[in-house]
């Protein structure tokens, strides 16, 4: 088979590619959906394809802000948004950790969660923060 | 989008399929430009251009509100 040259049909190519994603992750949201009603919530997660699913949307996360990036206002400076994201999720992480100590009366658990919010928010923000640098370069 | 690529075409005696061959598209895609149903990237715009020996704007311009 030869390589597709013509733009239209490269086009009409990732539109079906599209479809075709769409339809596949119906059918693994449909396989994880039957193994958590028959084998429960620890079913489903013994599955390989819940851990494909995680993965999938975490990349389609990260490969959104590239266009969410270009797509918010850029009256606000860089350092000053990169400051107020890192200050929410902090405000964010102590507000979960402390609901989790009042809540379980265990000051490990409510620290331990706070934190994973803290270390799990952090990459996005960074992430996020590089492209914004990266698009001021490009476009200035 | 409306365009005199089937004009310029006839008048450098091209055929479809050689303006095809000579752009590196398929013959349907120079059928639905001509037809107006296909909207081409300025690329291909212009080696449509140096293919019938016209500029971009004897092609493809059209006026504002036309």
């Amino acid at each position: 088979m030869r390589k597709i040259k013509d733009e239209r049909l490269v086009k009409l190519n990732l539109e079906n590619i599209r479809i075709v994603y769409f339809v596949q992750t119906i059918g693994i949201i449909a396989i994880l959906a039957y193994d958590l009603i028959t084998k429960g919530v620890d079913g489903m997660r013994e599955n390989p394809l819940w851990l494909l699913f995680i993965i999938t949307a975490i990349v389609s996360t990260y490969l959104s802000m590239n266009i969410s990036v270009d797509y918010a206002s850029n009256t606000k400076s860089i350092k000053k948004s990169l400051l107020n994201s890192i200050s929410i999720l902090l405000l964010i992480s102590v507000v979960v950790g402390i609901g989790v100590y009042i809540v379980e009366k265990s000051m490990i658990n409510g620290i331990l969660i706070g934190g994973l919010i803290l270390i799990c928010g952090i990459p996005p923000i960074l992430y996020v923060n590089h492209l914004r640098k990266n698009r001021n370069e490009f476009y200035e | 989008m409306k365009n005199n690529l089937k004009i310029a075409r006839i008048q450098s005696n091209l055929t479809q399929q050689e303006l095809a061959m000579k752009v590196g598209v398929t013959r349907q895609t120079i059928s639905l430009i001509e037809k107006g149903a296909y909207n081409p990237t300025l690329k291909l715009c212009l080696e449509i251009c140096y293919a019938v020996n016209k500029t971009l704007d004897e092609i493809f311009w059209i006026n504002k509100g036309e």
